[in-house]
């Protein structure tokens, strides 16, 4: 027995006992199968909309860290760059070429290193 | 109030179950098509879709920094740096002479050249200049050329320039080191690569949300520190080219090894290279690290190992005198000293060294062998000089293609064998590297213990620095009481030798010996005018802390039979001298 039929057999006891079966059909709620299909599909389609808005959203940090690791990449770069200068201003090289270094004056070894 | 109508009721249930049917219909088709899609046809429509969602990435490893002592901290001598490969399409390129001029006035090359090379119409990518730095690449992307583009590579940056080159060797195209450090902990530097591999949108961003993404992060290469003392390197360099260069020899070879633990605190080889530009080198052997690949005949620096040998076996003590009669018959070859050691004589074992007396070597392998050369002489030879010594194997140094050396076996049954050995006891018929010539001596006057000669202090993976303990290859090498006799008749030599600059041995400990070779020629016998130098010592305070050994290849000295002393001795003389005015040596304390 569906839930429909069972309420019509319901509204046919009431009759016969003379209530007021109007007003009573006033509060009645029907579902058909129409309304069950709609229903659902509905649902289906809240369900995959809530998928694919979570989707998106992971998505999107996707996007979030690709730019990030992007942002990174550059500024190992640059942090790379930055110690191949330092490293080049602090070469031996270029301190014995500096205008200090060539300021300097040799001095001779003292007889406390050598006879 | 009408009644309804049964019959119109009963016409639209009907209606909506129709409509239900039909739904039911396209609901089932679309089940089994989704079915036959998804399920019979999965393998085929997902290789299609992942071919072209799919994408697999190789994420590289940072390839390891190596770095050098500088005083108290510590210099990057290699490092890696991001530089940009410009690159043209010509058949986008319009306007050539107009966009070679512009990329002429930042990338420095000929306009000329590159106009020439856009107008190449039959290839599709034109490789215009390499090596090119961040700023030059965005100044060029700024005149935003059509058909002009650039790629970023990792390459291996050299701060110091062609300091310690041969030792450190250099990365090739592929990303493989070659020769040097870069070849010996090519494992360890290059790391493990990573992988990427997503599902990706359009323009190649992996999706977060695909569930079959892998991600395996890259091991990046470990940091490498050396022992290496930069300034040293650099002065051994600067006093090894100048010493080569005032001789007109070929090349030369120096080595400063500390005595406590093996640790080479300088190497280098003349002539050397930039590994920045090792495409321009013409001659490939200019890569090899000389001193640890490229073995001599030593030469009478042998005589320090071979009396140390003989006293430490007891046949001979180090105030011992003999009768030199100036010259020995051995398999009726004539074995002699050069004049000015005067004739025969009672000689020391002093003397031997002093005046390098290969007579005196000769006699000392006669000891061995109870007063002649023989299988026991020859074997016991032998075992000091592979067993001791550790000559005839690599060292094991940190370096690409260390070499071994020969030395002969005692029980080869060929004409000569003890005319060989013979040879052996003074540096000839047998050949060892300076590495290995300064690794033995180092044992020989540390009281015994032979560390590996080695580059490597420690490594850094990360965080994590894990130090490279000294690694003992062999004990007892001489007792202790036969290395602490050999240092003063070690030092004898130096007092006894002339030197631009003495030595105050009431301060400093500083004793040596020279060694000139025969240079033996490849189809048998030696030359007759050439000859190789060599000079093997120490230098220190209370006990001597480096050992310094320097080869000179075919320097063109008044006499060539003093190669050793005219051409590698003021070489050891200038690099013992900066050891100790740099204070890299303390003076004794009493």
């Amino acid at each position: 027995m569906t839930y429909s039929s069972s309420l019509s057999m319901n509204r046919s006891r009431f009759a016969s006992q003379g209530r007021n079966a109007v007003s009573f059909r006033a509060t009645e709620t029907k579902l058909g199968p129409v309304s069950n299909s709609i229903i659902l599909i509905v649902l289906a389609c809240l369900l995959g909309l809530l998928y694919l808005t979570q989707v998106t959203k992971t998505n999107a940090y996707g996007y979030e860290i690709n730019g990030l690791q992007q942002q990174h990449a550059v500024l190992k770069s640059e942090h790379d760059d930055l110690q191949v200068a330092s490293a080049r201003l602090q070469s031996l090289s270029r301190v014995q070429n500096s205008a200090v270094a060539k300021a300097l004056v040799p001095v001779s070894p003292t007889d406390t290193l050598q006879n | 109030m009408a009644l309804p109508n049964i019959n119109s009721a009963v016409t639209g249930v009907k209606r909506v179950r129709i409509w239900y049917g039909f739904v039911v219909v396209v609901m089932l088709i679309f089940g089994v098509r989704l079915f036959y899609v998804q399920v019979i046809r999965y393998d085929y429509y997902k290789t299609a879709a992942l071919s072209d969602q799919l994408k697999q990435y190789e994420v590289p490893a940072r390839r390891g920094v190596i770095k050098a002592h500088d005083g108290d901290g510590l210099l990057p001598l290699v490092l890696n740096q991001k530089l940009y490969t410009l690159y043209a399409d010509p058949t986008y390129v319009k306007n050539n002479q107009n966009v070679a001029l512009k990329l002429s006035a930042i990338i420095g090359v000929d306009a000329n050249k590159l106009q020439g090379q856009l107008a190449t119409k039959d290839t599709r990518y034109v490789i215009l200049a390499k090596k090119l730095t961040p700023e030059q690449n965005t100044k060029i992307l700024a005149l935003k050329f059509p058909g002009i583009g650039s790629s970023a590579i990792d390459y291996r940056t050299y701060p110091q320039g062609s300091l310690a080159g041969q030792l450190l060797g250099f990365v090739d195209a592929d990303g493989g080191g070659q020769y040097g450090v870069e070849q010996s902990l090519n494992t360890q530097l290059k790391g493990k690569s990573g992988l990427l591999k997503a599902i990706t949108d359009a323009s190649g961003v992996p999706l977060a949300a695909s569930s079959g993404n892998i991600q395996t992060p890259p091991q990046n290469g470990k940091d490498v520190v050396l022992t290496v003392d930069l300034a040293m390197q650099q002065q051994l360099e600067t006093i090894l080219a100048k010493g080569v260069t005032d001789t007109k020899a070929t090349g030369g070879s120096a080595v400063i090894l500390d005595t406590s633990n093996g640790a080479v605190k300088a190497m280098a080889n003349y002539p050397s290279y930039d590994p920045g530009n090792y495409a321009t080198v013409e001659n490939p052997s200019t890569f090899q690290n000389a001193a640890v690949s490229y073995p001599i005949e030593i030469g009478s620096i042998m005589k320090s190992l071979t009396t140390a040998a003989a006293i430490d076996q007891g046949v001979i003590k180090p105030n011992t005198s003999y009768y030199d009669p100036s010259f020995f018959m051995v398999d009726s070859f004539r074995i002699s000293n050069i004049e000015e050691d005067g004739g025969a004589g009672q000689r020391t074992i002093a003397d031997i060294l002093n005046l390098s007396l290969n007579t005196g070597a000769t006699w000392e392998l006669m000891q061995m062998g109870g007063g002649e050369i023989n299988l026991k002489a020859r074997t016991a030879w032998n075992t000091y000089l592979t067993k001791h010594y550790l000559f005839g194997q690599p060292t094991g140094i940190e370096q690409g293609y260390e070499a071994a050396g020969y030395i002969p076996g005692p029980k080869e049954n060929g004409a000569g064998i003890d005319l060989t050995y013979a040879n052996t006891a003074f540096g000839q018929a047998m050949t060892a590297t300076p590495i290995q010539f300064a690794g033995a001596l180092s044992a020989m006057i540390n009281g015994g213990t032979y560390y590996q000669p080695h580059l490597v202090e420690s490594m850094i993976n990360g965080t994590q620095t894990v130090m490279a303990a000294p690694k003992i290859l062999a004990t007892n090498v001489v007792s202790a009481g036969t290395s602490q006799a050999m240092i003063p008749l070690m030092q004898n030599v130096v007092q006894k030798h002339n030197f631009n600059v003495r030595f105050d041995q009431t301060k400093y400990t500083v004793g040596g010996k020279t060694g000139t070779a025969q240079i033996a020629k490849p189809g048998g016998g030696y030359e007759d005018n050439e000859f190789n130098g060599t000079y093997a010592g120490f230098v220190g305070g209370d006990k001597p802390q480096y050992v310094i050994v320097v080869f000179v290849d075919k320097p063109k000295v008044s006499n060539g039979a003093y190669a050793g002393t005219a051409a590698a001795q003021p070489i050891f003389g200038d690099l013992a001298h900066m050891l100790i005015n740099d204070s890299y040596v303390s003076p004794k304390s009493r």
